[in-house]
C-alpha cells in the first residue's frame, strides 16, 4: 500500500475510533464561557436598551410602559430632527479625524520601520509613552495648552503672530480642539497596525522591484503601498470605531457647537428623564458601528489574504 | 461524523439562536425588574444608632464635602459638632452631582443614598418617585431654630421630606474689567454678540428656560410652568444664545470659576458665592441685578427611602444646621441659611450680607423670582436636548 492510500484509509477508519475514544472537550467547550460573557453583558444589555426605546421600559419608577415607536420615527423620519443633524456632524469629524490620523501615522510607521532601524522599538516606545497616563489627564492637559491663556496662545502672541492680548479664541472648545485632541489621541493606535505590517514585510518584494528598474516612488507606490493596505485599513478602523462614540474630549475641549453625538446619548441617560430617546440614539449609533465593522472587515480580510498568498501567485 | 457536525462546535445558526433567546431571556429579565415606586415614609422599627452600619452615602454638590475644600469649614469642622470628629473622616462617602436633572437621574438609579442635597422645586419628584422619607424633625435638636417659612417650603403632602439649609440667588456675574455695566442691565447681557465667545450660562436645563423665560418678558410666575408655545420660544431664543457661549459649565469649581478668574470668560450665570470666590482671588467682578430680576433658590437635605443609617443621617443634618455651621457656612459661600439664630453680627462681610438680604429668607420670594416645580419637565428637558444638538 502507498503512503497516499494508507492515510485515505487511516482517514476512513477515523469515525469508527472516535466512536471508541473517550470524549474529550473541544474547541466548542473552550468558547462557550467567553461566549456567554459576551451574551451577558453586550446581547443582554442591547436587548434592554431595545426595551426602553420601545418604551417597553421606563427608567422612571410607577410609569406606565407600553410598545411605542415614538422616538424611532422622530428620529429618523422627523423633519429637521436636531439629533440627526448632530450625527451627520459627529461623523464628518470622526471621518476626519480618521483620515488625518491614518495620513500623518503612515510615514511615521514608515520611519519607525524603514529608517530608525535598530532604534525602532526604542521610538516606539517613545511614541507610546503619553499613553501610559490616563486618556482623561491627557485631555485635561490640552486644556493647559489651547485655552485663551494657555501655552498655544502665549507662544503665538510672543512671536508677535498676533497682538498681545488677543488670544486666537477658536483654539479651544470649537470643532477645531476636539479634532486636534482626538487626532493625537489615536495616532498611535492608527501608527500601530501599519508598522506591524511593514515589519512582517517580505522586503525582497522591494529589493525585486528596484531590480527590475522601478524608482524608490514607484516601489512605494505600487509595492509598499499596496503590501501595508491591511495595516492602514486596520489603523483607520481602530480609529474610526471609537471615536464614533467619543464623548470626554468634547465633554473637556468641546463648546456648545462642537458637541458630538456621543455627548448627546451621554446626556439623555445623565440628565434627561427618560431613556427612551437615548436608547433610540445609542441603538442607531450601534448599528452603524456594526455596519463599519462589516464594510471594513471585508476589505480587512481581503487584503490579508492577498498579502499572505502574495508570493505563490 | 465531520468535525463540523461535533456536538460542540458552535456553527452561525446556533450561535444566533443561543443569542436571541439569551437576549430575550435578558428582556423578560428586563420587564419583570422594571423599578416601581416604593411606598416613603412607612413606619418601620429601626435598630439603635450603634447598629447602624454608620457609612453615610450623600448625593451632593461638589463643594460642599469635606475632602479638602474650603467647604470643609461648613458645618463639619464646628468644634464638639462636627460629624466627622465623631465618627471619622471617613464616615461618609460622596457622590458628586453638577446640576438638578443628575441629582435626580443618579438618586432614582442608586437607591443606596442615604442622604441627598437637591434643591426645594425638587421636591416632589424626590417623593413621588418614591425616593426619599420623611425626618423625624425631634431627633434634630436645632430644627426649632430653623426659618418657619422655608421648613413649611420643605413639607410635601404634609410631611417635612426637605430640611433646608441654604439659600440664595442665580444671575450673571460679570468681569467689571470688560463688561461695559450700561450692558449688564438685564438677562439680554447673554444674548449681546458684542460679548460673543466670552460667555457661558450653566448647564441646567430647567434654569436656561427660566432665564429664556425672564428675557422674553414672560410672567416670571410662569416661568416655570410655560405653555408649549411659550416654551417654544424660549427654546428658539436659547438656540439663538448658544453660538455666543465659549460652553455651558457644569462644573462650577473646575470650570466656570477657572474661567472667570482667567479670563476665558467673562460673563456667567453664577450663584453669589462665585462673589466671594473672585473677591478672594482679587478678580474685580459684579453680581448683576437684572431688571427682571433675579433667580433665587433654596436646597436641603432629603432622606433616602430605604437608608439604613437612619438615625446617622439625623445626626449629620443636625452637624450642619447648628448655627455655628450655617454661619460658617453663610462666610464661605455668602449664602443665606435656614437658622434664623444667625445674626449679621455673625456675618464677616456686613455690606455683602446686607446687599443679598442674607438675614432674611423671605428675600428669595421678594426681591428675586424663586425657582419652583416644573410640570413639564419631560417636555422641557427634551427641549433643551434639542437646543444642544443644534
Amino acid at each position: 500500500m502507498t503512503t497516499t492510500e494508507e492515510a485515505v484509509e487511516r482517514v476512513a477508519q477515523e469515525p469508527a475510533r472516535r466512536s471508541r475514544v473517550r470524549y474529550r472537550p473541544g474547541k466548542g467547550v473552550l468558547v462557550l464561557p467567553p461566549l456567554l460573557l459576551v451574551l451577558a453583558l453586550l446581547i443582554g444589555p442591547l436587548a434592554l436598551i431595545w426595551l426602553y426605546s420601545v418604551g417597553l421600559r421606563s427608567n422612571i419608577p410607577g410609569t406606565v410602559t407600553s410598545f411605542t415607536t415614538a422616538n424611532w420615527k422622530d428620529f429618523l423620519t422627523g423633519p429637521g430632527n436636531p439629533f440627526r443633524g448632530l450625527f451627520i456632524h459627529s461623523m464628518l469629524i470622526t471621518l476626519t479625524v480618521s483620515v488625518l490620523a491614518t495620513v500623518a501615522a503612515y510615514p511615521l510607521a514608515y520611519f519607525l520601520s524603514f529608517t530608525a532601524r535598530k532604534h525602532r522599538y526604542t521610538l516606539l516606545l517613545l511614541l507610546l509613552a503619553p499613553f501610559f497616563t490616563s486618556y482623561l489627564l491627557r485631555v485635561i492637559a490640552w486644556q493647559i495648552i489651547l485655552n485663551d491663556q494657555g501655552v498655544a496662545n502665549w507662544a503665538i502672541q510672543e512671536l508677535g503672530l498676533q497682538p498681545k492680548g488677543h488670544a486666537i479664541s477658536w483654539l479651544i472648545y470649537s470643532n477645531f480642539s476636539v479634532s486636534l485632541v482626538l487626532f493625537y489621541s489615536w495616532i498611535p493606535f492608527v501608527a500601530l497596525p501599519i508598522f506591524a505590517v511593514l515589519e512582517n514585510m517580505d522586503r525582497r518584494l522591494l529589493e525585486a522591484a528596484e531590480d527590475l528598474g522601478a524608482s524608490r516612488f514607484t516601489t512605494f507606490l505600487r509595492v509598499t503601498l499596496p503590501l501595508s493596505l491591511p495595516g492602514v485599513i486596520a489603523g483607520f478602523v481602530f480609529v474610526l470605531i471609537p471615536t464614533t462614540g467619543e464623548f470626554i474630549t468634547p465633554l473637556l475641549v468641546g463648546g456648545p457647537d462642537s458637541q458630538l453625538f456621543g455627548n448627546q446619548i451621554q446626556a439623555f441617560f445623565t440628565n434627561s428623564p427618560d431613556w427612551g430617546y437615548g436608547s433610540v440614539l445609542a441603538l442607531s449609533l450601534v448599528v452603524v458601528v456594526i455596519a463599519l465593522m462589516l464594510v471594513f472587515g471585508r476589505f480587512l480580510s481581503t487584503d490579508l489574504r492577498q498579502t499572505s498568498g502574495g508570493g505563490s501567485r | 461524523m465531520s468535525p463540523s457536525q461535533t456536538p460542540f462546535n458552535l456553527n452561525r445558526r446556533s450561535f444566533l439562536t443561543g443569542s436571541l433567546g439569551a437576549a430575550a431571556g435578558a428582556g423578560l429579565l428586563a420587564a419583570c425588574g422594571s423599578p416601581s415606586a416604593p411606598s416613603a415614609g412607612a413606619s418601620v422599627s429601626r435598630p439603635p444608632i450603634s447598629k447602624e452600619p454608620g457609612n453615610l452615602s450623600m448625593l451632593e454638590w461638589g463643594g460642599y464635602e469635606a475632602a479638602g475644600t474650603k467647604a470643609q469649614t461648613a458645618g463639619m469642622t464646628v468644634a464638639g459638632k462636627s460629624y466627622i470628629d465623631r465618627y471619622g473622616a471617613n464616615s461618609v462617602t460622596y457622590s458628586y452631582i453638577t446640576d438638578d436633572d443628575q441629582a435626580l437621574q443618579k438618586a432614582t438609579l442608586d437607591r443606596r443614598f442615604d442622604l441627598m442635597h437637591p434643591c426645594h422645586e425638587n421636591i416632589p419628584d424626590y417623593v413621588d418617585r418614591g425616593l426619599v422619607q420623611e425626618w423625624d424633625t425631634s431627633l434634630l435638636p436645632s430644627f426649632g431654630d430653623l426659618n418657619p417659612f422655608l421648613m413649611e417650603a420643605g413639607q410635601y403632602k404634609g410631611k417635612q421630606y426637605m430640611i433646608p439649609w441654604d439659600w440664595g440667588y442665580g444671575s450673571l456675574t460679570y468681569r467689571t474689567d470688560h463688561v461695559d455695566p450700561a450692558d449688564a442691565t438685564g438677562w439680554e447681557l447673554a444674548w449681546n454678540p458684542k460679548y460673543s465667545g466670552k460667555i457661558a450660562l450653566w448647564s441646567g436645563a430647567s434654569t436656561n428656560f427660566e432665564i429664556a423665560a425672564l428675557k422674553l418678558g414672560i410672567d416670571p410666575s410662569k416661568m416655570d410652568n410655560l405653555s408649549d408655545s411659550e416654551l417654544e420660544q424660549a427654546k428658539q431664543v436659547l438656540i439663538q444664545q448658544k453660538p455666543l457661549n465659549k460652553f455651558y459649565w457644569e462644573s462650577e469649581y473646575n470650570q466656570m470659576q477657572p474661567g472667570i478668574k482667567s479670563g476665558t470668560i467673562w460673563i456667567a450665570y453664577s450663584w453669589q458665592d462665585t462673589l466671594v470666590s473672585m473677591k478672594s482671588a482679587k478678580v474685580p467682578v459684579a453680581f448683576m441685578q437684572p431688571s427682571q430680576g433675579r433667580l433665587s433658590w433654596f436646597c436641603g437635605f432629603m432622606l433616602g427611602a430605604t437608608t439604613s443609617n437612619y438615625y446617622h443621617a439625623h445626626e449629620y443634618v443636625e452637624s450642619f444646621i447648628n448655627k455655628a455651621a450655617c454661619a460658617q457656612m453663610t462666610n464661605a459661600f455668602a449664602y443665606g441659611t435656614s437658622n434664623t439664630k444667625v445674626t449679621p453680627a455673625d456675618i464677616t462681610d456686613k455690606a455683602l450680607a446686607e446687599s443679598l438680604h442674607l438675614g432674611d429668607p423671605h428675600a428669595i420670594a421678594t426681591t428675586a423670582h424663586l425657582q419652583s416645580w416644573a410640570p413639564n419637565r419631560p417636555k422641557l428637558l427634551l427641549a433643551w436636548q434639542e437646543i444642544k444638538a443644534s
